[in-house]
């Protein structure tokens, strides 16, 4: 996977997401300049989607 | 300062039933319910004991009258009605093995429904892909059928299908709990009161903690979740309040959490308790903090967005590996406006089977994954989610439709769905 900012290729990395107050981390791809991550739709829609369900639940 | 009025909302005079009109009345910081009977006078119920702010606990949970409500004289559900039904609760036996102090079922004695006729109910209340089914008594295990209806229940559609015990016959026969989880039980309710055997001898008349162990050690067995049922009374076991919390997260993953539930005036009862002896809610969450010195703070236990604010709260938790509690809920502020806090029964219902259920899969698992990570934390809160949770019944001297419009909790009963305390409320007898 390219950046399509840097034109560098992307690396994974641990990275945190915040929500809701909680923060989590993953191996994510990030760009080893910019910073910019790319997030699959299979972990938008999958690990991500189930986090979000779990913490607003009700 | 005299009592000021806070809201206006009807009520039934707890001696001759007619309708009346009802206040909650603030009075230096509590909260009184007062029913007012032209035929016998006024009488009032603690409601709010002033431990924390009850304008900002209630915001948005009364609706209004716009006519003169029939309940609960008319219950099943009729148009002013404001919830769906998220639990469904099947009395399947009168039959009790204990004799306790306080019973809202006031269950003992009495001839089971037969199988055939409990099938025909099933039939009727189940809502395919989506019923919740509490099957309760009396005793429910004193049937030798039930993982039959439990198995009947699942296939006739019932999602879950969830047992209200007080334990003993899971304790005897741990074989039960096995064939229960087999025939497809979902999760158990265990009335559990202290971890001291002086407030089961006082509420249940017997020593009963350590039946009470051999019982969540049967489920764990079995691989059924349990949640903690305290009946909690004003001078027998509120100090219990943190023991108990604190043994159930011992008891993490098989215990999926405490259910509390401040002792109503229903069914069996000594001589009523003076109204001022009522625990209220914000007292229950006040305790909690106190009694667990911070682990669980108030501000982690939401008033009930399912049902009315009154009626009970939910905490939302992760056990740590190391036994700490991850909080999930945090209660909103009042912003939320007129509507924005409440939540569908559909809502409640995938809320609290998720938490309650102990999935199979995961029965075995060293759990020890980090649970910071975004994996580690799902597999945890499957794992090891946790609930505090409280139900507070109505009865007569407390009853306020305001809050019974919005109970989510049905009683199927004569092919109705009749909420919990109008179905309490008149089968009960006035003290």
């Amino acid at each position: 996977m390219i950046c399509a900012r840097c034109n560098k290729e992307m690396k994974p990395q641990k990275t945190d997401f915040t929500y809701l107050g909680h923060s989590f981390y993953a191996d994510i791809l990030r760009c080893p300049d910019c910073g910019q991550v790319y997030i699959p739709e299979s972990i938008a829609k999958g690990r991500i989607a189930e986090v979000e369900m779990q913490l607003e639940d009700k | 300062m005299p009592p000021q009025l806070l809201q206006s909302t009807r009520s039934r005079c707890p001696i001759c039933n007619a309708s009346i009109r009802a206040e909650r009345l603030e009075e230096d910081g509590r909260v009184f319910l007062r029913q007012t009977c032209p035929k016998h006078g006024s009488c009032s119920a603690l409601i709010w004991s002033g431990r924390s702010d009850y304008n900002s606990w209630i915001a948005g949970g009364d609706a209004g009258f716009s006519h003169e409500p029939s309940c609960p004289d008319n219950c099943g559900l009729c148009s002013d009605h404001l919830q769906e039904t998220c639990c469904t609760l099947l009395e399947v036996t009168p039959r009790c093995n204990l004799s306790c102090t306080h019973c809202f079922a006031d269950g003992g004695e009495g001839t089971d429904p037969g199988q055939e006729e409990i099938k025909i109910w099933i039939n009727q209340l189940v809502k395919p892909g989506k019923t919740l089914l509490q099957l309760s008594g009396g005793e429910p295990t004193l049937r030798d059928d039930l993982p039959e209806l439990v198995a009947y229940a699942r296939v006739a559609g019932c999602a879950f299908v969830q047992l209200n015990s007080n334990g003993i016959r899971l304790a005897e026969d741990p074989q039960l709990a096995k064939n229960l989880a087999s025939a497809g039980l979902s999760f158990v309710f265990m009335q559990f009161d202290g971890l001291d055997d002086q407030v089961y001898q006082a509420l249940r008349g017997r020593p009963l903690l350590e039946v009470k162990k051999r019982a969540i050690d049967a489920c764990a067995k079995a691989g059924l979740g349990l949640t903690l049922v305290p009946t909690l009374v004003p001078g027998v076991n509120l100090d219990q309040i943190g023991p108990i919390l604190h043994y159930a997260l011992s008891a993490s993953p098989v215990v999926r959490g405490v259910h509390f539930q401040p002792l109503g005036q229903l069914g069996r009862r000594p001589e009523p308790t003076c109204e001022e002896d009522r625990l209220t809610l914000d007292e229950l969450v006040y305790q909690i903090e106190e009694q667990t010195g911070g682990m669980i703070r108030a501000d982690q236990l939401e008033p009930s967005h399912c049902n009315h604010p009154l009626c009970g709260f939910h905490g939302d938790f992760v056990v740590l590996p190391d036994c700490r509690l991850m909080p999930l809920s945090r209660r909103r502020s009042s912003d939320r406006g007129c509507c924005g806090g409440k939540t569908t029964a559909d809502q409640n219902r995938a809320f609290i089977t998720r938490r309650w259920q102990r999935p199979a899969e995961k029965i075995g698992c060293d759990c020890q994954s980090e649970p910071r990570s975004l994996d580690g934390f799902i597999e945890r809160v499957q794992s090891h989610g946790f609930t505090v949770t409280a139900m507070a019944f109505q009865d007569r001297y407390n009853f306020d439709i305001e809050r019974l419009r919005r109970c989510s909790l049905h009683i199927f009963d004569k092919n109705r769905f009749v909420p919990f305390c109008a179905h309490y409320i008149k089968r009960d007898k006035p003290s």
